[in-house]
């Protein structure tokens, strides 16, 4: 039976439904209780949940902080009042609105699909800044392209008074042109909700969230993370776009404060509050800041006295709640109430329970086509310092090469340079004839050279089974024509089979160790380059790792470079060596033949030998 | 040549007070990868202050003693508060936690003293200029200047010179092995805190002499310029936010300057044009820092 329609699917698809379900049901008994200003109240929650899931495509996904999603929500607002408010309202604040937009008489949904298209254009241009700008979770640069959009647009509005205007009488809708019913709202909502959720089960989705979790190993299996996110931002845009059309209808107006720091600072802290990471968090965050503004307002205001609380109960208190909802949960609990948890998790792990271990990898079907990586005189310069020196290196599909050498030799930034993580500053990088000095690290690795890290880099929040399933998805796309491992075969290989739904921050060193090779097997690559292997394991531990090393690569016919400085292992396990020495290489050959060089044991193993 | 000349010392006086806010949070950066949205709060806190003190007619001798102080205290009391609790947490946290203390503080004057702004009376030399050699210009431009390359001077003094300031910068170069070779965090971090409060307090003498202004969200424009000038500076590196600063402050200057006279209405909003193509154009900023991760 195939688990992932169900499991990607179907559940988060119900899961999606309860929530819409939960959600409006319990607003619309709320408002049952009593007068308009509830209904009010429930009404602006429930597009507030709109833009919170809006955010949530984007942060919570990519883990870039935005401060400018309000600012596509303002130009939205704009665009949909314009575009739908009444021609003769409009002779009252904008008569001569240029393009003949005074004119225009459009049916709010109508506008709203005009304001989406625009809006996918602004965002598209935008996007391609910001990916540009920084791809790595909390990029600072992003986030300050995100804050001038939002102070810009802003800007713009207030002084395009022409279309907007501006400060004083703001864009109103007539009496008549006002939301009808609250249909467009539930269905609005529905669709967002479902949206947001799929997503995050989505290829696209699950990219962007392990570069989210660590972007540098994400590019490292292949991953490259502008795609996703750009995917990202257009589909939260899109929801922003619906939720500030149903806004300023809801509201009957738009000004330039509408949509700016006061709504960011609302909205942002109902997605940290419940979990960005999750939809259900961000939901659960609309309401509970939702009824915590409601509640400070209420205390705050005349209505109430409570003897002895006069000093705290005033103007303002509802400020202090949301940003100290806000700085306290960054405190105490950053990733939010529900972390990436999501309502329906313990159905999936029921189903997921019965699901029985395959047979681990032994022998791929189709054996690699033989191949080589080289690198030729490799030079990487730092400033003044030279890392590495000329250093030519060679392994070949079958082959388990090691990489020696003292303590800042050049080992881990040779490698770092072959891989495309550091730049090269003269040589070659090739594999099997074709060019690959200077290319990004995402496509040398889609070429076939996969790695793992000297202090080894998962994808903290996924799952163990998250951390090679994704990897499949990239090598499914772009190792096409090769035999794959199956990912959950490469699990049971390296023990981590009862581990799988375990995430990676909770399992010891040594399954971490193992993880990283197994994610790195998953791409099907013709080259894996180890760096420290066994860093850290008792010497029973580093022979199973060994070991283990030995069958993954025959498994996936993966040529080895292997940087350690467990001598065992390199003697034991490598066909040859390569040993380097202030960035150059002073000697390769059988391990016999380097241990007995004059040259290495004077540089490396002291001159007299192991001593 | 003299408008010319009047525009260079007018940029270089603003820019002065965008140099010292930008050094204050490159030094955070530094010592905790900290982009402190909350920096601007130094001079919101600062501005009551000054009002509260300006009402009292005191001169403003007392006065700038006083923003000082203030800024100071508000610096270390607010990583005592926030700051400290999410240190070594994730960047993403770490923004939005300033973000926090930011609307908490400007929340916090609206339930105790007002959400409108309120005037501090100026100096009365505000508005004198001296002319040399037939170029008038304005006292609060030079005297600006003038602190500003005092203060320069002392902290380049005290980072350079004292045991203190050598340990802060060995923390901003690499906090790890800083703190291997003996450097105490708490105090390090405590004391690039009370630093930038020195420099906030300074900025925020000659930015509150400007606007005369005490509001919760005072410090928010200084804070988005000194932002943009210590990230067009590379963001960790000293100079480079000083370099930053003064090269804002000249731009703001000639832009408004230039600009043709239907558009001065929008020269903010080009500013905020020419911060987004810099961030997409060079993220790293100008002053390129080698802040190698090791991998």
């Amino acid at each position: 039976m195939r688990r992932e329609p169900l499991d990607r699917l179907i559940v988060p698809a119900g899961e999606a439904g309860v929530l819409v379900s939960v959600l409006v049901g319990g607003g619309l008994l709320y408002a049952s209780g009593g007068g308009s200003a509830r209904d009010t109240l429930v009404s602006q929650m429930l597009v507030n949940a709109i833009m919170v899931l809006g955010l949530q495509v984007y942060i919570g996904n990519t883990g870039i902080l935005s401060f400018g999603h309000m600012g596509f929500a303002a130009i939205a607002g704009y665009a949909v009042a314009v575009l739908a408010i009444d021609p003769a309202f409009k002779q009252l604040f904008i008569p001569e609105a240029p393009f003949g937009l005074t004119g225009a008489n459009l049916h709010p949904a109508l506008a709203t699909a005009v304001a989406v298209m625009l809006l996918l254009a602004v965002a598209f241009l935008l996007g391609l800044g910001l990916t540009r700008s920084g791809t790595r979770a909390g990029a600072v640069a992003p986030t300050m392209i995100t804050l001038a959009l939002l102070f810009l647009v802003h800007e713009a509005a207030r002084n395009f008074t022409e279309l907007t205007a501006g400060d004083r009488s703001g864009l109103s809708f007539g009496p008549g042109n006002s939301l009808e019913g609250r249909g467009w709202i539930y269905a609005a909502l529905a669709a967002s909700v479902l949206a947001a959720r799929l997503f995050r089960e989505t290829r696209t989705g699950r990219l962007a969230q392990a570069a989210r979790e660590d972007e540098l190993s994400a590019r490292a299996v292949g991953i490259d993370p502008a795609r996703p996110q750009m995917v990202a931002l257009l589909l939260s845009v899109v929801l922003i776009t619906l939720g500030a059309s149903l806004r300023v209808q809801l509201l009957g107006s738009m000004t330039p404060n509408f949509f700016f720091f006061d709504y960011t600072l609302l909205t942002l802290a109902m997605l940290v509050v419940g979990g960005r990471k999750s939809v259900t968090g961000a939901l659960i965050g609309v309401v509970i800041i939702t009824a915590g503004s409601e509640l400070t307002r209420y205390l705050a205001g005349d209505a109430v006295s409570v003897p002895g609380l006069d000093w705290l109960l005033r103007d303002g208190l509802s400020d202090v709640f949301l940003g100290g909802a806000m700085l306290g949960f960054m405190i105490v609990r950053p990733d939010g109430l529900l972390r990436d948890r999501e309502l329906g998790d313990w159905l999936r792990r029921r189903l997921r329970s019965g699901e029985e271990a395959p047979e681990p990898v032994t022998i791929l079907a189709k054996p690699r086509r033989p191949s080589t990586l080289s690198a030729t005189g490799l030079t990487v310069r730092f400033g003044g310092f030279l890392a590495v020196h000329e250093a030519s290196v060679e392994v070949r599909t079958g082959e388990i090469v090691g990489l020696i050498g003292p303590n800042g030799a050049g080992k881990t930034t040779l490698l770092n340079a072959i891989t495309g993580v550091v730049p090269v500053t003269s040589g070659n990088v090739s594999l099997g004839g074709r060019d690959l000095t200077r290319r990004p690290a995402h496509l040398i690795a889609r070429a076939g050279v996969a790695r793992t890290f000297q202090n080894f880099r998962l994808f903290p929040a996924l799952s163990v089974r998250e951390h090679v399933e994704v990897v499949s998805l990239v090598a499914e796309r772009h190792r096409d024509g090769r035999s794959l491992p199956d990912a959950r075969a490469l699990l049971v290989a390296a023990g981590l089979w009862e581990a799988r739904d375990r995430v990676a921050e909770e399992i010891d060193t040594g399954a971490a160790r193992k993880l990283e090779l197994a994610r790195a097997a998953a791409l099907a690559p013709d080259f894996l380059l180890l760096d420290e292997p066994t860093t850290g394991m008792s010497e029973a531990e580093s022979a199973a790792m060994i070991e283990h090393v030995r069958k993954t690569a025959a498994s996936v016919g993966a040529g080895v470079l292997v940087i350690d400085h467990d001598l065992h292992f390199i003697t034991n396990v490598c066909d040859r060596i390569f040993v380097l020495d202030q960035g150059r290489v002073i000697a390769h050959g059988t391990p016999e033949e380097v241990q007995a060089d004059p040259q290495v044991r004077a540089a490396y193993l002291g001159a007299d030998g192991y001593g | 040549m003299t408008q010319l000349v009047q525009n260079l010392v007018d940029g270089l006086g603003q820019g002065s007070i965008f140099a010292l806010l930008a050094l204050g949070l490159t030094l955070i950066f530094g010592v905790m990868h900290l982009l402190n949205f909350a920096h601007g709060e130094l001079i919101t806190v600062s501005s009551y202050a000054a009002y509260a003190l300006s009402t009292l007619g005191v001169g403003w001798e007392v006065i700038a003693l006083a923003v000082i102080v203030t800024s100071v205290l508000a610096a270390v009391v607010i990583e005592f508060l926030a700051f400290r609790w999410v240190r070594g947490a994730s960047e993403f946290t770490m923004l939005l936690t300033s973000f926090g203390v930011h609307f908490v503080v400007a929340a916090v004057f609206v339930m105790y003293v007002s959400p409108r702004p309120l005037n501090i009376s100026k100096p009365g030399w505000i508005f004198d200029t001296v002319r040399i050699g037939g170029i008038a210009l304005e006292v609060v431009d030079l005297a600006t200047i003038a602190v500003t390359v005092a203060t320069l001077g002392g902290t380049g003094w005290l980072l350079r010179k004292t045991l203190f300031g050598i340990a802060l910068r060995a923390a901003a170069e690499d906090f790890d092995a800083a703190r291997i070779m003996g450097v105490r965090s708490n105090r390090v971090i405590r004391g690039a805190f009370a630093l930038s409060g020195v420099l906030a307090g300074v900025a925020g003498i000659f930015w509150l002499m400007r606007t005369g202004t005490a509001a919760p969200t005072a410090g928010l424009t200084p804070l988005l310029f000194g932002v943009i000038a210590a990230i067009v500076g590379g963001l960790g590196s000293l100079g480079g936010a000083v370099l930053g600063g003064l090269a804002l402050g000249l731009a703001q200057v000639f832009f408004r300057a230039w600009l043709p006279a239907d558009l001065a209405g929008l020269t903010e909003g080009l500013i905020f044009v020419l911060i987004a193509l810099l961030f997409i154009v060079r993220p790293q900023g100008f002053v390129t820092v080698r802040r190698a991760e090791r991998v």
